[in-house]
């Protein structure tokens, strides 16, 4: 057993008061979670504070929280690891700090609207299967990997962390968002879906859909689930801008386009260039430029001056779209070998399904699958 | 590395730094000579990809940064970078490259023609903060301090790319390398100033996509450091740098606030403390200006 | 006043699945759940889902298995039912999207599970249970025009129309704390089990028996309540579970002195035994001096290929690591058995029908009976499955040409006067809820666990009459509307004490071991007498006892050995 100190941020409505900041004193095992340690709270102290959960095994995704300002479930959170989070800068004094999720209003204590936010965000990317045609008469066939890719997306309790830590959603609530947009995954990479493309298309011409991730990794480090849903994103943009050739008003496959194409030649980049590329790519696009390029071009023009005054981009190369040098030597010649080679084979390799995290993925291991399966561990009798 | 040796590094100076903030690599050598760093220059390297060409081609993006590893390789050094950016973009497709040693000799296998293979073993590549702390020493840093940046008000601002995801980027090993930006300031003799966007984005990532919520993210976090009493902030990212400094006025526009924050890069804040000229820094190549700063802190004594 | 036809209370895997059908049958249909229907405990189940959907499997084996783990005490009729539908039902949620794992030929594969006599348990990769939930809730959401969802609202009690008729609920919405009458012509509950009783236990909070208690207040029967699981596997500490799944994949366990104790207790099976074969044997090497000194027993997952742990078993990895600090590829892991699973509840047919006219019950709170005596893993997905379907569709049958109900107003007016009164009692003055809860969760876990005898369950049920008077008067903290959580658990607490009431006269009735009821002062089975379920009926204190018979269709009780 262990005190810790546990400083919470409450919210009656009733009373019609602002919220404030109440400390309890816990004495609990350090193995024990922050959960465990509001449900003590609640049991011998204060049964008002309001906390929503269930299985207290993070698996259930009611507990979502906010401690030490990291988004999170109290479930899965130790009260020693909290503790020693709370003090990582400062002695051994600091509470425990817990406050309701961000991006959400608040509806009492820790308690958040998640129907208002989250529900009606994961509602907006149709969310079921629209399988293409009737279904066959046994199963699907489809190869297995490509279900194991979509239960990473599965393995989504719906807590609301990573939409609590979202720093897209905090500049642009109406931003789809994380959690959603994993979600939307879920289908565009399922096999039995039909209508990735109409999936796709609706979420890149969104101007709060795949292109409005600001790719700050927030969402990946909040879930508790090891989701991941920027990589599920950058993977939406991967096959919206390769695979669909969906080429969005938001600017996201040409700045993509341009981009890369700007490494090929150049080998680094030459943000001038990149500019200009993003908005009106190559000669056609000059001449007939898309939507919405005049203006972003404009919005751009004060930016671009004032890089001349200061003297970041002085010198021609920076000015000049286009002057950018190459790498030296035949460095540039060997990374447009790079190009070809990788473009030829395009692989995508999924960590979620190598399972990386724990350090797995050598040869040997694979042979001992392999042997596994052999022995009829897969289908047969037992 | 025994202390009695000079650090030595295969060096990854990014785009951006020989771009738009050239100031950053002309302070980073002046730094790096100050501290007695050796710097090898990758001149052949290519850019880390920023998470976009991975988000074109995951494998185009490893090979390219495997080509850059290998290069480092072949000095025989660990690598260094100086902008957050590179090292979440390299730090990512490393993980992919070092999980799979069959996808690892394919991505190989397009080097070999320039003569060059990656080889996870061994292999080091830290941005300049993580080297300053880890590798030189933030006492070996304070006694090479000439101006103390003393009542020099500093707000962190880390970039995204050094901060998450933690797994990735060896916080396992250090698990306090998001402090270090802190750590830093006051090893300088400056004041670490608390503010609410230290650790979050500048919204560079957008810029051209979503250019309002892009924006709205910098000027906010510009409008907190400078409402918490900020001189400057500091920032290891010279993409941050872009949104906060080359873009501030552009954000004051979009949160209808009244911003001027001087935004410096480490290298620059490091230099000043150690001494060298705000001028050669590049401090006037900015677009908030530096001014106030310069103004608060002592003429160095020759 | 909200009205439907069919009204749904639980939104678990057996509630969105009877919900979903009945509206499929074009009736009107509110599903109502005092939590967001994803935070179900349905999402628990780990390991999977059978079905005898591989070519060389039949469903009659299935039916065999699942019949001798329940000790003979299950309805042959009613498992038939589901053992027959299982593979149609499971090809169903395959074709809504659930994620299940895929062999190399892209079919779908299965796993071995305890008690079953071929490897029919389908899953994906052990969040079957959440898989298959979040996938109904999608369709919920795409059926929102014709299921209308009612999302943290708490059923206070049944409402009864003056033929004695099932037409409706009191609920309270948790949000703001309004307390509502609902009106509809059938109610299904479908809402879940009773774990939180026994403490520790691997269920969820919510899990307190609310659907048992109010169709039992309504007067409804109960059967087979003294039949408890206790799982083989539940992490030492915090109860948490760990998936049946892991000896399905070859995981053994180990005593203290090393050995793999099941050879003693089930040569042929061994580890995949059934779960109460497996939880008696590791109590028995515990209490006997042969388990680890914090009373438990080793789980050791490391003889499994890793590539296999990561891949089907990641949850596990992840409870291992988070929850007991334990690498599970590297390291056994400490367990011990501990309370899982109902499997008594409200009697029903296999149409889901309960003994009061309009009311039905499917999943863990029902007792159809297809565990009788003990629940073979991944079973109970299907029963919920199954049996939620077929109270949908039955439902919406019922309904059909039925005139509106009337519902009384009184009803609702006592309800809202019990909850102000809870409310109103003095603070300080009598016991705390919270107090009442822990003391009766560890006399259940005490005395009416793995084995018990009638010293034991007598004391249980001494301090469960006790209990219930103190929680008459028992006092809360919170006096407000809005999620006030602190009155629902007062409720709660009433709810439960009426489960273990139920569950203690039924485990004194029974005096032979059948299945989870192993009575140490009557260590064997006595078809001859206890062939038979228990029936319990309200009446004021302690239920009156009844008997009904056990369907037996083509298999007649035999020695049970793994």
């Amino acid at each position: 057993m262990a005190k810790f100190s546990l400083k919470v941020r409450r919210f009656k409505p009733e009373p019609g008061e602002g919220p404030y900041w109440e400390n309890f004193d816990v004495d609990l095992d350090p193995d024990l979670s922050v959960l465990d340690g509001l449900l003590q709270v609640r049991d011998q102290q204060d049964g008002s504070l309001s906390v929503r959960c269930s299985c207290k095994a993070a698996i259930c995704g009611s507990c979502g929280v906010k401690i030490n300002g990291q988004s999170t479930l109290a479930c899965k959170t130790r009260l020693s690891e909290a503790k020693e989070w709370a003090n990582r800068s400062n002695g051994n004094s600091e509470p425990i700090t817990i406050e309701p999720m961000g991006n959400m209003p608040v509806i009492k204590d820790l308690v958040t609207d998640m129907e208002s936010t989250h529900w009606q965000k994961i509602r907006r990317v149709t969310p079921w299967l629209l399988p293409k045609g009737d279904p066959p008469e046994r199963e699907y066939i489809v190869p297995p990997e490509s279900m194991i890719d979509v239960t990473q997306t599965m393995a989504c309790v719906q807590c609301g962390a990573c939409v609590s830590a979202c720093l897209s959603m905090e500049a642009d609530p109406d931003f789809v968002g994380p959690a959603a947009l994993a979600k939307a995954y879920r289908f565009v990479g399922d096999p039995r879906d039909g209508e990735r493309k109409e999936r796709l298309h609706d979420l890149a011409q969104d101007p709060h859909g795949i292109y409005n991730c600001t790719h700050c990794f927030a969402c990946v480090e909040a879930c508790p689930k090891g989701v991941a849903p920027m990589d599920q994103i950058m993977r939406l943009r991967r096959i919206a801008g390769h695979d669909e050739d969906i080429d969005d008003v938001n600017n996201g496959r040409r700045h993509e386009l341009a981009f890369v194409n700007i490494i090929e030649q150049k080998g680094t980049l030459d943000e001038a260039l990149l500019l200009q590329e993003s908005f009106a790519p190559g000669i056609k696009g000059k001449l007939k430029p898309p939507r919405g390029a005049i203006k972003a071009l404009f919005d751009n023009i004060p930016t671009a001056l004032r890089a001349i005054r200061s003297g970041k981009a002085r010198s021609a190369e920076k000015l000049v779209p286009g002057i950018h040098p190459k790498l030296p030597g035949d460095a540039q010649k060997h990374v447009k070998r790079i190009y070809a080679h990788a473009e030829e084979h395009r692989i995508e390799l999924n960590l979620y399904i190598k399972g990386e995290e724990f350090g797995g993925g050598d040869d040997n291991e694979a042979e001992e699958l392999a042997e596994n399966e052999l022995q009829g561990k897969e289908g047969a009798p037992a | 590395m025994s202390p009695a040796k000079n650090l030595k590094f295969a060096y990854w100076p990014g785009c951006v730094s020989r771009g738009f903030t050239t100031e950053l690599h002309g302070s980073m050598a002046l730094v790096a000579e100050k501290l007695e760093i050796e710097l090898v220059e990758l001149d052949r390297a290519n850019c880390c990809g920023a998470g976009v060409i991975a988000e074109h081609n995951q494998e185009l993006a490893d090979t390219l940064n495997a080509r850059t590893f290998a290069l480092a390789q072949q000095t025989g050094l660990p690598m260094m970078n100086i902008c957050s950016t590179c090292q979440g973009a390299q730090s990512e497709c490393r993980q992919r490259l070092d999980a799979d040693k069959a996808y690892r000799e394919h991505v190989n296998g397009a080097l070999a023609e320039e003569g060059l293979s990656y080889d996870p073993e061994g292999f080091s590549n830290k941005n300049f903060l993580w080297v300053l702390v880890e590798d030189y020493g933030l006492q070996k840093l304070k006694n090479r301090v000439v101006r103390p940046l003393e009542g020099l008000r500093v707000g962190p601002f880390y970039g995204c790319y050094v901060l998450r995801p933690r797994h990735r980027l060896g916080y396992d090993q250090h698990p306090e390398r998001d402090l270090y930006l802190e750590k830093v300031i006051e090893a300088l003799g400056g004041t670490v100033v608390e503010y609410d966007g230290a650790r979050k984005c500048c919204g560079f990532p957008v810029i051209t996509m979503s250019r309002e919520v892009s924006l709205r993210q910098a000027g906010t976090h510009l409008g907190d450091a400078m409402d918490a009493g900020a001189d400057c902030l500091v920032t290891p990212c010279p993409l941050c740098h872009l949104n906060l400094d080359m873009q501030q006025p552009e954000a004051a526009k979009v949160t209808g606030k009244d911003l001027d924050l001087a935004v410096l890069h480490l290298p620059q804040l490091v230099g000043l403390a150690l001494g060298i000229d705000p001028k050669e820094l590049g401090l006037g190549k900015h677009v908030a200006s530096t001014k106030w700063v310069i103004d608060r802190l002592e003429p160095v004594s020759a | 006043m909200p009205t439907h036809d069919v009204l749904v209370i639980g939104a678990g895997l057996a509630g969105q699945r009877a919900a979903l059908a009945a509206a499929e049958e074009g009736v009107s249909v509110g599903i109502l759940s005092k939590v967001h229907p994803v935070r179900s405990h349905s999402n628990a189940a780990q390991g999977g889902i059978n079905a005898a959907l591989q070519e060389d499997d039949t469903w009659e084996s299935h039916a065999f298995d699942t019949i001798k783990g329940s000790d003979y005490l299950a309805d042959q009729d009613a498992v038939e039912v589901m053992c027959r539908e299982a593979p149609e039902e499971l090809l169903y949620l395959e074709h809504l999207g659930v994620t299940f794992h895929r062999n190399e030929e892209g079919k779908m594969g299965t796993r071995a599970f305890g008690g079953a006599s071929a490897a029919r348990t389908y899953y994906v990769a052990d969040i079957t249970g959440q898989a298959i939930m979040h996938v109904l809730y999608e369709q919920l959401m795409k059926a929102s025009g014709e299921v209308a969802r009612y999302e943290e609202y708490f059923c206070t009690a049944l409402a009864l129309d003056d033929a004695g008729r099932c037409v409706g609920a009191v609920s309270r919405n948790v949000r703001d704390g309004s307390m509502e009458l609902f009106k509809a012509k059938a109610v299904i509950l479908a809402t879940g089990g009773n774990g939180q009783v026994w403490k520790p236990s691997t269920n969820a909070l919510i899990c307190t028996g609310d659907g048992i208690a109010m169709a039992y207040r309504a007067g409804a029967k109960l059967m087979d309540m003294e039949m408890i699981q206790y799982h083989p596997t539940t992490l030492a500490k915090k109860g948490f579970l760990i998936t049946e799944g892991a000896r399905g994949e070859g995981a053994h366990l180990l005593n203290a002195k090393g050995e793999r104790f099941m050879e003693k207790y089930a040569p042929n099976k061994m580890e995949l035994a059934s779960r109460d074969v497996v939880s008696r044997a590791e109590q028995t090497e515990i209490d006997e001096g042969r388990g680890f000194p914090d009373g438990t027993i080793a789980l050791d997952i490391t003889v499994v290929p890793k590539k296999r742990i990561l891949e089907a078993l990641r949850e596990i990895v992840l409870v291992g690591r988070d929850f007991a600090g334990v690498d599970i590829t590297k390291e056994p892991i400490h367990i011990k058995p501990g309370n899982h699973y109902t499997m008594g509840g409200v009697k029903t047919d296999f149409d889901g029908r309960t003994d009061v006219e309009g009311l039905y019950a499917a999943g863990e709170v029902a007792c159809v009976s297809v565990h009788g005596g003990n629940r073979l893993g991944a079973n109970s997905l299907l029963d919920t499955l199954i049996f939620g379907r077929r109270s949908g569709v039955h439902a919406a049958d019922y309904v059909k040409g039925r005139e509106e109900p009337v519902v009384s107003q009184t009803l609702l007016d006592d309800e809202e006067a019990k909850i102000a009164e809870i409310v109103g009692r003095e603070r300080g003055k009598g016991r705390r809820v919270s107090e009442i809860r822990d003391e009766l969760g560890a006399v259940m876990d005490k005395h009416v666990a793995v084995f018990r005898d009638a010293e034991g369950l007598q004391t249980a049920l001494e301090t469960v009459r006790r209990l219930r008077e103190e929680a008459s008067s028992c006092y809360i903290d919170d006096d407000g509307h809005i999620f006030n959580q602190d009155v629902i658990g007062a409720v709660e607490l009433d709810f439960m004490l009426d489960n273990a009431l139920a569950t203690c006269v039924a485990a004194i009735e029974r005096t032979e071991s059948r299945g989870a009821q192993y009575r140490t002062d009557f260590p064997d089975r006595n078809d001859d007498e206890w062939l038979k379920h228990i029936d319990l009926t309200v009446n004021g204190g302690d239920p009156t006892v009844s008997y009904s018979e056990v369907k037996i269709t083509d298999w007649q009780p035999m020695e049970r050995t793994y």
